[in-house]
């Protein structure tokens, strides 16, 4: 039988509560029925919660040593969904994310960050003594850039991305040198010219807007600004719920998935998503407590590769909404719409909450 | 250890996304709060009614009919084109004309646009029934002028406000698009008449749909104004003149207050509102005979003999003669080598001022005005109100030229000849007035000496206002006498060179004029009052080509005196 004394209920217990806040969030977005969206996204989004918790139970039930064991089977299988994605993907806003299976769409970069990290756990658990050497970084290098090469192709900045620092934390905390690490970043850094360069325009145009909003206010910058005036506009108690002008009024574009954000701070003020962010706070630091708390280095390596995702997404997602960082289509965990990131997100917790109830075991 | 600098940088990270939000949300909350209103808030305007204009007994001269006119809401518009056609069909007019309406005058899609005006109510009741999406009729006020051409140039007309208006008048609530008096009392009165204008706050999405209204402000009417016009006693000169070109100034002698103001030809303040009489607009801005030009205020012409009363006043008053004091006429003049002749070759012989006044004797003037000097006529000229604007509260009133020795100099550098006086002494010459200038001089003799105010407006909103204000000329009653003796016999003389004016059963002074005209037939003068001994109106007549002031002026002048009569103003 399996024990599920250990398991961190305080955890669950934020994970719902952010859940509903998004599906308060997503009704409000989807209000107005006039306008483009329409109120079942709330209904599918619940219902992929259903399936999301079946999911979950699976990758609790199963011990995340085996998991990690499959690490590199999984590996192959989420390579070839890319592949499958670029032969064959929809096509929306100009990126190949989606395939059909079985009459769903299913978006295979999200389930590959989470295996990229099961992987990495795999390999690094398995050989960390090499890490102090440089040449220790070699393999996880190669199997970081299948992934990253073809995220980044479809193509998908923000996911791939993402990548990075989950690749830098998990050295860090399986042994790499602080200075091989800093040295490689930089390498990165300085490569990014060549990677401008494999950007498709709309990117480019959106780094450029970063930079300067203004310069395209109704093309790539109106997001970005429309969303800035509904943040701002909600002021410290916000408009209240159902009532924000930029969200009914539709003056937000992407307010069901990446753009959620802009509907919280809009409705609910600054208080609101000042206890939104605290939410997410309370919740990274409970999965780095159970981190904390592992001896296994298999656990440890997955806890951090999952924390630093969630919270990584958490920031990005966050400070692009107000304009701090450039927007890259990176959805908020738990409550932006679509069922592959939800299932991500709880596999992610999932894989955590494993961790955390089987510490004793070792 | 590893773990602790990872929680750390996380910290970091949220503490970035806090403070990145307190400064949105917060420190710039009122800037984004004005930004997002701005996004969503659109007012449209809603037009007051314009006030009502009434002539002097209340009847309506300016009032405002409902127009039936079919707008367009582009969207409510279904996307097929067919609605466009079949409103076209129904309206009886072509589909692309419909089509080019909508693309030409699209703002936005809240906006309604303007297909087709004044549509009868037979066509109301189709479009109603037919229930096309994104058509609807609006009733909207439309002012209509309800005596057409009848007093058209002291009403004036509308039209939509031109720039440099716009730009004058921003400040005071006027829009691009609005319609503003551009002549006459809707121009004068603009600002009380105008009504208020009130406005519905739209709520917006991001396309520019209205999603619903937020409020609305109903616009309040303007000021309606009273006249002083008699509108039957106007209608009764106009059609006097039949279609000749002239102007007429009935006025109360001691008040100022204009019963009548006529120039002909004429035009219909209708015809600017409508937009398919654009054709009947542009011809009268472009016929020769010029229908727009309000003659009675700012036509200048020569003033001919009825300018001898004030030759008559300035040698009284300044002592070059008295009442017995007598010139003879022997038909003609020599002045030098030049030969100015009377109108009546044959000679008056000797007469006195009022002996002169009657016959209209040019010799008699020409010697006064050279005994009593360029200088003195000028001046009292001057006193008797020309050379200046009456200060009627109607725009464009021309100012008129009173010569003198230093206006010749300046202007036409030249000096001044006796030849020069000798012309000015008959009204001849660089001498240009408008009528209502002449009836104001006519009035200064009717009331003893008060150089009037004319106006045209009473009353606004039921307030009666004081325009005409009253400036004593200090003329001697003993001048004023003399003169009007002589002006009594112009008309009551077997004699008299006014004669045709007279009227049954009234008392009627005056002084004709037949002014030489640069080219063409000469310019007719009647100006004169009744009662004779209480004078009450003053009636200027002038008549464009209209030969002898004798003659035609004078009788026209004696049927509005009598018509003046019949309807109480005497």
């Amino acid at each position: 039988m399996i024990d599920f004394n250990g398991l961190d209920k305080t955890l669950i217990i934020l994970v719902i509560i952010i859940f509903a806040i998004g599906l308060l969030c997503l009704y409000s977005a989807s209000y107005n029925k006039s306008i483009e969206l329409t109120r079942s996204f709330v209904l599918r989004q619940a219902s992929w919660m259903l399936i999301g918790c079946f999911i979950l139970l699976v990758f609790l039930i199963i011990d995340y040593q085996k998991i990690i064991d499959l690490g590199y089977v999984m590996y192959a299988i989420g390579l070839l969904a890319l592949f499958l994605v670029i032969l064959f993907g929809h096509t929306k806003l100009g990126a190949q994310r989606w395939v059909s299976i079985a009459g769903f769409n299913i978006q295979p970069s999200e389930f590959n960050k989470i295996i990229y990290i099961i992987v990495m756990a795999a390999y690094l658990g398995h050989t960390r003594a090499r890490l102090l050497n440089i040449r220790g970084l070699l393999v996880p290098i190669i199997l970081t850039i299948p992934p990253f090469a073809l995220i980044l192709a479809q193509p998908d900045l923000g996911t791939a991305l993402i990548l990075a620092p989950i690749f830098f934390s998990m050295l860090f905390i399986a042994g790499g040198q602080v200075k091989h690490l800093l040295a490689l970043g930089v390498c990165g850094i300085a490569s990014s010219p060549i990677f401008w360069h494999l950007l498709k325009g709309y990117q480019k145009k959106r780094l450029l807007v970063f930079l300067n909003p203004n310069a395209d206010p109704l093309g790539a910058g109106y997001t970005i600004i429309q969303s800035k005036i509904a943040i701002g506009s909600g002021g410290l108690f916000g408009k209240g719920w159902l009532a924000g002008t930029q969200n009914q009024l539709n003056f937000l574009p992407e307010r069901h998935t990446d753009f959620i954000f802009s509907v919280v701070g809009e409705e609910w003020g600054f208080f609101g998503a000042l206890a939104l962010i605290g939410l997410y706070f309370i919740l990274l630091k409970r999965a780095l407590v159970i981190i904390e708390r592992t001896t296994d280095i298999y656990g440890k390596l997955l806890g951090t590769g999952i924390v630093t995702m969630l919270a990584f997404q958490v920031f990005v997602n966050i400070a692009m909404t107000i304009g701090l960082m450039p927007v890259v289509g990176i959805p908020l965990p738990f409550i932006s719409y679509g069922g592959s990131s939800l299932w991500t997100t709880l596999i992610a917790v999932a894989l955590l909450l494993n961790v955390g109830m089987r510490r004793t075991r070792f | 250890m590893k773990i602790k600098f990872i929680s750390a940088l996380i910290s970091i990270l949220f503490a970035i996304l806090v403070a990145g939000l307190g400064y949105t949300q917060i420190l710039r909350h009122k800037k984004y709060l004005v930004l997002s209103q701005n996004n969503r808030i659109r007012l449209v305007s809603i037009e007051g009614q314009r006030g009502r204009i009434y002539d002097r007994n209340s009847t309506l001269l300016v009032g405002n009919t409902p127009s039936f006119d079919v707008f367009v809401i582009p969207q409510e518009l279904e996307r097929s084109v067919d609605t466009l056609s079949r409103l076209a069909q129904m309206l009886g007019i072509l589909p692309q004309e419909v089509f080019d309406a909508v693309q030409k005058n699209y703002t936005a899609p809240f906006a309604h646009i303007l297909i087709k005006e004044d549509i009868i109510k037979e066509k109301v009741l189709m479009l109603e029934e037919a229930r096309l999406c994104g058509v609807m009729v609006k009733v909207r006020p439309r002012r209509e002028y309800k005596f057409k051409e009848t007093a058209s140039h002291a009403l004036g007309y509308l039209g939509e406000i031109d720039r440099g208006e716009l730009e004058r008048l921003k400040g005071y609530g006027y829009q691009i698009k609005d319609f503003v008096g551009k002549t006459g009392v809707e121009k004068n009165y603009d600002t009380y008449l105008r009504g208020e204008q009130g406005g519905v706050q739209l709520e917006v999405d991001n396309r520019g749909f209205a999603v619903r209204s937020l409020g609305t402000k109903e616009g309040a009417q303007g000021r309606d104004l009273t006249l002083t016009i008699d509108i039957r006693l106007q209608e009764f000169i106009e059609n006097l003149f039949f279609n000749k070109g002239g102007a007429v100034v009935v006025m109360g002698a001691a008040t100022g207050e204009v019963f009548a103001l006529v120039s002909k030809p004429d035009f219909d303040p209708n015809v600017f509102l409508r937009k398919e009489r654009k054709v009947e607009v542009s011809g009268l801005l472009t016929r020769p005979d010029r229908p727009m030009f309000n003659r009675a205020i700012s036509g200048l012409y020569p003033a001919g003999s009825v300018f001898k009363p004030i030759v008559a006043a300035a040698g009284l008053e300044r002592k070059h003669i008295n009442s017995g004091t007598s010139f003879s006429c022997a038909g003609r003049y020599n002045l030098g080598e030049n030969i100015f002749e009377c109108w009546d070759n044959k000679g008056h012989g000797p007469q006195d001022v009022r002996h002169a006044l009657k016959n209209s004797c040019n010799v008699f003037f020409y010697q006064l005005g050279r005994a009593a000097g360029v200088d003195d006529i000028a001046l009292f000229a001057s006193r008797f109100g020309y050379g200046v604007p009456c200060g009627i509260d109607l725009a464009e009133e021309a100012s008129g030229l009173v010569p003198n020795r230093l206006w010749k100099r300046l202007v036409k550098k030249e000096a001044w000849f006796e030849g020069d006086t000798v012309n000015l002494s008959i009204g001849q010459g660089y001498l240009l007035v408008t009528p209502i200038q002449v009836a104001r001089m006519m009035a200064v003799f009717a009331n003893g000496g008060s150089l009037v105010q004319p106006y045209v407006v009473k009353n606004i909103g039921g307030v009666d206002i004081i325009t005409g204000r009253c400036k004593n000329t200090g003329i001697s009653k003993g001048t004023l006498d003399v003169v009007k003796n002589g002006l009594w016999s112009v008309v009551n003389d077997e004699t008299g060179t006014g004669r045709r004016a007279k009227a049954e059963g009234l008392s009627i002074s005056g002084k004709t004029g037949t002014a030489q005209s640069p080219k063409g037939q000469n310019h007719a003068w009647f100006s004169g009052f009744s009662p004779s001994d209480e004078p009450k109106i003053v009636v200027t007549v002038f008549i464009e080509h209209g030969g002898k002031g004798g003659l035609e002026a004078a009788e026209i002048a004696g049927k509005i005196f009598a018509e003046a009569g019949r309807r109480g103003l005497l």
